[in-house]
C-alpha cells in the first residue's frame, strides 16, 4: 500500500447541500495511482455528490481534500483549471453541447486547453471510431440516441489521455454488450496508468471485472472487498 | 452478442484505420452557441448607440469648425468707429485715422465702410430713411490686421486716441471671449453626450453579458469542468459582443450618415444663409473621425462583456 502517488485523499470529509443534514459525513479515503474502484449505492446515496467533489464541481464543507497531491480545499481558482485538465469525466446526464458536433464535443477539453487541432484531429476521430460513431461525427447531440450520448461522453472523457478517470454510470444507456466493452477499455486505460473510479448500479459488470469495491451507505464510504479483491 | 465480439476483433485495426471523412479544414464552431434571438436585439441597441455616438462625435466635429472659423474671422479684423456732432467732424476724424493705418505696420488693409451700408445695418434700428440720425451716423472703418498688430494693439490705440479723439478701436475681444465660450460649451456638450452613451453602451453590455452567461449556465459550467479558465470564456464572449458590436456598430453608422446627408441638403435647401450655422460639410479626415464613434462603443461593448464575464465568473467556484 506504499506505491504510487496519492491522486484522492479526503480526510474526515463531509459534505452538506444548503442546510440539509450532510449527504456524506466522515468519508476518509485514497486512490493512488494506477488504483481501479467501482462505486456503489442506492440511489441517492451520494455517489455522484463523491465525485463532483473530486472533479471539483463542489467543495466538500468540511475536512480536508487532496488532489494530486495539492490541497485542493484551499486551491487558489486559478489553480483549478489545471487540475480538472488531468481528470476524465463521463457525467451520468453526460452534459454534452448541443450546439456542438459529436466530434466538436469530443475535441472540447484539447481546444479549451489551447491545443492546436492538428495535434488531436486523429485522436478524435479514433475515439469516435471506438466507441461506434465513426460515422455520426457531425451529429449534434439532439439527433443521438441515449447511448450514443453516453458514448460520445466517454470519447470526451478519454480525449486527452487523463491521470484519473471518473465514470458516473457509463454503461446506463448503453446494451450489455458495449457496456461490457466500455469497462474493459478502462480496466486497459488502469493499466496504462490512468487511476480510475466507476460508479455504477451494475453488481454483475462489477463482479465480472473483479476490482475493489467502495459503497456508499447512510452517508458513509466503506469498503467492501470487492469481487476480486485484487490491489 | 455476436455483433459486438466482431466489433471487438475489429476494433484494433478499425480504429487505426478508420475514414476520416471531413475533418481536414473543418471550421470549428464557436464554443457558445449563436446568440441567435436574443443578438438580434442586442445588435439594434448597439446600433442605436452607435448612431447617437456618431451624431454626438459630428457636433462635436461641427462645433469646433465653425467655432475656429468663427474666431479666426474676429481675430483678424479690428474695426475703428469714429463719431462726431457733424458730418465734417466725422470726415475729418476718418482721415487722421485712415493716415495713422496707414504707417502701422501689420495693418494689411483698411477700408472705410460706406456710409450707405452703415445705414442700411442700422436701418431696422431707426426706421425707413431717418435722415436727421443718418447725418450723424458713426464711421465705421474695417482694418485687417496681421497677427503681429493683433498681439500689440495699446499702441495703436494710443495713436488713434491721439489723432482723433472721438474715434475708438474695437478689436471685438468681447465677441471673441463670448464665441469660444459659447463654443467650449457646445464642445462640452457634444463631448458629454458621447460620453453617456458609451457609458450606455457600456451598461447594457454588462447587462447582456450577465444575461448571457445565466442563459448559458450549463454551457459555461461543462467548459470549467473540461478546463476552460476564466479568461478562455471571457474571451469567447468578447469575441461574441465585438461581433454583434461591429454589425451594429456600422448599421449605426450608416444611419447617422444618412441623416448627416439629408440634414445637409435639407439645410442647403432651406435658404443661403448657413454663415452663421455650423455647417454639415464633410472632409475626409471628419469621416475618420466619425468612423471613430462606432469603433469607440464596438470596442467598449466587448471590452465590458470581457471584464463582467471575468468578474462574474470568480464569484463561482
Ligand atoms: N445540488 C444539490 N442540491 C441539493 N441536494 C442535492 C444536490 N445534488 C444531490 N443532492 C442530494 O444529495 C443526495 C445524493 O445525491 P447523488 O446524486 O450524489 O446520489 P447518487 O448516489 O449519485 O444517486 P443515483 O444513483 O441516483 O445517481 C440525494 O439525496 C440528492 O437529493
Ligand atoms: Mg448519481
Amino acid at each position: 500500500m506504499d506505491a504510487g502517488k496519492e491522486i484522492v485523499r479526503f480526510e474526515e470529509m463531509g459534505l452538506a447541500y444548503e442546510d440539509a443534514p450532510e449527504t456524506l459525513s466522515d468519508v476518509t479515503m485514497t486512490l493512488r495511482e494506477g488504483e481501479f474502484r467501482f462505486l456503489t449505492g442506492p440511489s441517492g446515496a451520494g455517489k455522484t455528490s463523491l465525485l463532483k467533489m473530486i472533479y471539483l464541481a463542489h467543495r466538500p464543507t468540511r475536512g480536508r481534500f487532496f488532489l494530486f497531491e495539492e490541497n485542493a480545499t484551499e486551491a487558489p481558482r486559478e489553480a483549478l483549471p489545471a487540475l480538472r485538465r488531468r481528470i476524465g469525466v463521463v457525467f451520468q446526464e453526460f452534459r454534452l453541447l448541443d450546439h456542438l458536433t459529436a466530434y466538436e464535443n469530443v475535441a472540447l477539453p484539447m481546444k479549451v486547453a489551447g491545443v492546436n487541432q492538428n495535434q488531436y484531429r486523429e485522436d478524435v476521430s479514433e475515439l469516435l471510431n471506438w466507441v461506434g460513431l465513426g460515422d455520426r461525427m457531425d451529429a449534434k447531440p439532439p439527433t443521438l440516441s441515449g447511448g450514443e450520448k453516453q458514448r460520445v461522453a466517454l470519447a470526451r472523457a478519454l480525449v486527452s489521455k487523463p491521470d484519473l478517470i471518473l465514470a458516473d454510470e457509463p454503461t446506463g444507456n448503453v446494451d450489455p454488450a458495449m457496456g461490457e466493452r466500455i469497462m474493459k477499455l478502462f480496466v486497459e486505460l488502469n493499466k496504462l496508468g490512468a487511476a480510475v473510479i466507476v460508479a455504477t448500479h451494475d453488481l454483475h459488470l462489477v463482479q465480472s471485472i473483479g476490482k475493489p469495491v467502495l459503497r456508499i451507505g447512510e452517508g458513509r464510504v466503506t469498503r467492501s472487498a470487492g469481487a476480486g479483491g485484487a490491489a | 452478442m455476436t455483433q459486438a465480439e466482431e466489433r471487438d476483433t475489429e476494433e484494433e485495426t478499425a480504429a487505426l484505420k478508420a475514414p476520416r471523412r471531413g475533418i481536414f479544414g473543418r471550421q470549428t464552431a464557436p464554443l457558445l452557441p449563436e446568440a441567435g434571438a436574443a443578438g438580434a436585439p442586442l445588435t439594434a441597441v448597439i446600433a442605436v448607440m452607435s448612431f447617437l455616438a456618431v451624431l454626438a462625435m459630428a457636433s462635436l466635429l461641427m462645433v469646433n469648425r465653425a467655432a475656429s472659423e468663427w474666431t479666426s474671422a474676429l481675430r483678424s479684423e479690428i474695426t475703428v468707429q469714429v463719431k462726431g456732432a457733424s458730418a465734417e467732424e466725422i470726415e475729418s476724424g476718418v482721415e487722421a485715422v485712415l493716415r495713422v493705418l496707414r504707417d502701422t505696420e501689420g495693418v494689411l488693409e483698411a477700408n472705410e465702410k460706406s456710409r450707405e451700408e452703415t445705414a442700411e445695418l442700422l436701418e431696422p434700428w431707426l426706421g425707413d430713411g431717418n435722415a436727421q440720425a443718418f447725418l450723424n451716423i458713426p464711421a465705421i472703418i474695417e482694418v485687417k490686421a496681421a497677427p503681429s498688430l493683433r498681439d500689440n494693439l495699446d499702441l495703436l490705440r494710443n495713436r488713434i486716441a491721439a489723432a482723433a479723439p472721438t474715434a475708438s478701436l474695437d478689436d471685438h475681444a468681447r465677441w471673441h471671449d463670448r464665441l469660444s465660450g459659447a463654443a467650449r460649451s457646445g464642445q462640452a456638450m457634444a463631448f458629454g453626450v458621447f460620453l453617456l452613451v458609451m457609458g450606455a453602451a457600456c451598461a447594457i453590455s454588462i447587462f447582456a453579458a450577465r444575461a448571457g452567461l445565466a442563459a448559458n449556465h450549463e454551457i459555461v459550467s461543462v467548459l470549467h469542468l473540461v478546463g476552460a479558465t476564466d479568461e478562455f470564456i471571457a474571451a469567447e464572449v468578447q469575441r461574441r459582443f465585438f461581433i454583434l458590436g461591429l454589425r451594429g456598430a456600422l448599421l449605426g453608422l450608416f444611419a447617422a450618415l444618412a441623416a448627416l446627408v439629408v440634414a445637409g441638403l435639407a439645410m442647403r435647401a432651406g435658404g443661403g444663409t448657413d454663415n452663421f450655422l455650423p455647417s454639415l460639410r464633410l472632409g475626409g479626415w471628419m469621416i475618420l473621425w466619425l468612423a471613430a464613434a462606432p469603433v469607440a462603443t464596438c470596442l467598449v461593448t466587448a471590452v465590458t462583456a470581457r471584464l463582467t464575464v471575468l468578474k462574474t465568473l470568480s464569484q463561482q467556484y
